[in-house]
């Protein structure tokens, strides 16, 4: 019996032992490197290519990344309470809004960012940062239109609603695009209303209704030669060989953030490095070009060629801006509404 | 229970022996674990959350199973979603038992070559062969192409994001579902019962009708239950093919957990889904039943 008691305890301190000798290296691997969240796609190549090298040579931080949408990462978050599975999130302005809401951020403090003086004011604050600026506007094919639609309103109208793809308020640009048509009819950032009637219209002429990640690939077939979509999207397009063109609306280019925050309980010291490196000028600038074509927010990179809606980043007030914290409790039903009225 | 061997000893350890002692259950235990930890423990907290009357998750109540049972837009959806699995269902027999029944009569080598095609589609992933349905069915797809060169149609059809497109571009990608379980029964049926039945007189129709499908009935209900099943909760291929217009279940239980974060309404939709999804298997499972039974006595 005692043989058997001492051959368990023997057993167990090695075990310790074990895993303590496995445990070690990892914690020291940890203090030299960070987990973000990261979009999919687009971003993740960019960052792969360009943020994880840089953050490596400046402050010999590794960069491991979660692929998720921002609505994932703010489920992901919310659903393991006080653990975040990462430790900076990247996030549109409704999901930051949401995460402001669940407490999921930890307090930020912008002094911490050494590039913060580079940034056009505003762009900081308790929350998080602005890393990269979202242009929203209309996409057309330029091979089957020949005058480019001028107006949110043209959308609606022959001959382009034949050959239109809708998309409702599951993203942002889709959300903000979709405001900004129902101001076109008399609405507002807080009554789509008008949007809904006027759809209700031209239901049956449209060409698509889609999921937003299927967008792409449909104006690609040519099953749809026009929608709202961001300069992104419609940067990648081209750089792919489809005939795309970005029409600034008569009324105006929506503008947004993509903001990055601390996830509340994350390790901080590498989190701040790593936005940080995402705002340097070298980064931003790289980010911009083909094929990544993310819009930068520090104010030394040169804009010019990158086929942006801009060439200075103060023409930033001149944008439509929409607030957030009105639109986010509205949204709900508008999703909802918005299954009801183009429901088959 | 206890053994004789093991009588004389007191009886809690008998009874824990006989537990310990091994059986072939015990091989299931891991599965069973498993079964328990991810399946019907989260199945429970989704039973849980569907409990609650608001977003946060604080108030008890069941107001969104009255908003959802109470609003004539979900049960549309709900039945929309059933009608879907039942057409792919359709087509997938009409389609999938003759292709069986050329199956069993091919010699080994056209077998292979038929078994790889019909497997194919479960080698690609799901996101390549919804987009090849793109790249088919599209505005300038090959069918429109086709059907344009040909004269048939002036301008191109709507194919993409109609039911039509959806059903049969499921069918294509759930046909592996419905032959497998197809053809491993078939290929069980002896072939004497063949041979037996025409040389009794029957035609070959006959011998297809009274022999070979009866049969055949527990592969085919086993195959219409995963076709079923699986094409219901298709959320990436309805979502795409089928775009936002078709509103089936598995996009308002995405919406409402990813998008506005309103998990007792995504409980909700998904337990409707799991019921009535299951309902429908069950009916399909009593019918193969009765139909087995029915078959054998006449």
């Amino acid at each position: 019996m005692s043989k058997l008691d001492l051959n368990r305890r023997n057993i167990l301190a090695a075990m310790a032992a074990a895993g303590g000798a496995g445990l070690m290296p990892s914690l020291a691997y940890a203090k030299g490197s960070v987990t973000a969240a990261m979009y999919p796609g687009a971003w993740e190549d960019a960052f792969r290519g360009i943020v994880a090298p840089a953050l490596k040579k400046a402050h010999n931080v590794e960069l491991e990344m979660q692929p998720l949408f921002a609505v994932d990462q703010i489920a992901k978050a919310r659903a393991s309470r006080g653990a975040p599975p990462f430790d900076v999130f990247v996030l549109d302005p409704g999901p930051r809004i949401t995460g402001i809401d669940s407490g999921l951020f930890e307090k930020f403090d912008p002094k911490k960012l050494p590039s913060l003086s580079k940034l056009p004011a505003g762009m900081a604050d308790d929350w998080g940062v602005g890393v990269a600026a979202q242009f929203v506007g209309i996409a057309y094919n330029p091979k089957k239109f020949p005058t480019p639609p001028k107006t949110w309103t043209d959308l609606f109208r022959e001959p382009y609603v034949s050959r239109l793809g809708l998309t409702g308020f599951q993203t942002t640009f889709g959300t903000v695009s979709i405001i900004e048509i129902a101001k076109m009819y008399g609405g507002s950032e807080t009554n789509v209303e008008p949007f809904f009637a006027e759809v209700k219209k031209i239901l049956p002429k449209v060409a698509a209704i889609s999921a937003p990640a299927a967008q792409p690939g449909l104006f690609q077939q040519g099953q749809i030669d026009i929608m709202y979509t961001n300069t992104q999207n419609a940067g990648t397009l081209k750089a792919r060989g489809v005939d795309i063109e970005f029409v600034k609306p008569e009324t105006g280019t929506i503008a947004f953030f993509t903001t990055m925050h601390i996830a509340k309980g994350a390790e901080q010291a590498n989190a701040y490095k790593y936005i940080d490196t995402v705002l340097t000028a070298g980064v931003q600038e790289a980010l911009m070009k083909p094929p990544y074509f993310l819009a930068p927010v520090n104010r030394d990179v040169p804009l010019g060629s990158a086929g942006l809606p801009l060439t200075n980043l103060n023409q930033m007030d001149k944008f439509i801006r929409h607030d957030w914290s009105k639109i986010n409790p509205l949204r709900a039903g508008w999703i909802e509404r918005f299954n009801k009225e183009v429901a088959k | 229970m206890i053994s004789a061997s093991s009588g004389t000893m007191p009886k809690r350890s008998g009874r824990l022996a006989a537990l310990t002692r091994p059986a072939e259950w015990q091989f299931a235990l891991p599965l069973a674990l498993a079964f328990i930890a991810f399946f019907a423990a989260p199945l429970f907290m989704l039973i849980g959350v569907s409990a609650f009357d608001d977003d946060r998750i604080t108030q008890l109540g069941f107001a969104m199973w009255r908003k959802f049972l109470g609003d004539p837009f979900y049960w549309k959806v709900t039945i929309d979603t059933l009608e879907l699995g039942l057409m792919t269902v359709a087509a997938s027999v009409l389609i999938g038992y003759p292709l069986a029944i050329v199956y069993m009569s091919s010699g080994p080598r056209v077998q292979r070559v038929l078994l790889f095609i019909i497997i194919m589609p479960l080698l690609l992933s799901v996101v390549v062969r919804t987009f090849a349905w793109i790249v088919i069915l599209g505005h300038e797809g090959v069918v429109n192409y086709a059907l344009m060169w040909m004269g048939l149609t002036p301008t191109p059809l709507r194919l993409l994001q109609t039911e039509f497109g959806l059903v049969l571009s499921l069918t294509q990608i759930e046909m592996p579902l419905m032959l497998l379980p197809l053809i491993s029964v078939m290929s069980r049926i002896d072939p004497n019962l063949r041979d037996a039945s025409a040389a009794l007189g029957a035609s070959r129709w006959r011998t297809l009708f009274t022999v070979i499908f009866p049969l055949s009935l527990p592969g085919l209900v086993a195959g219409c239950m995963l076709v079923f099943a699986s094409s219901t909760t298709a959320f990436i291929s309805q979502q795409i093919i089928g775009g936002n217009r078709l509103v089936y279940l598995p996009l308002l239980i995405w919406q409402q957990s990813l998008v506005v974060y309103n998990w007792p309404l995504a409980a909700v939709a998904a337990l409707t889904l799991l019921v009535s999804v299951t309902a429908v298997v069950v009916v399909i499972s009593a019918l193969g039943r009765r139909g087995t039974r029915y078959l054998n006595v006449t």
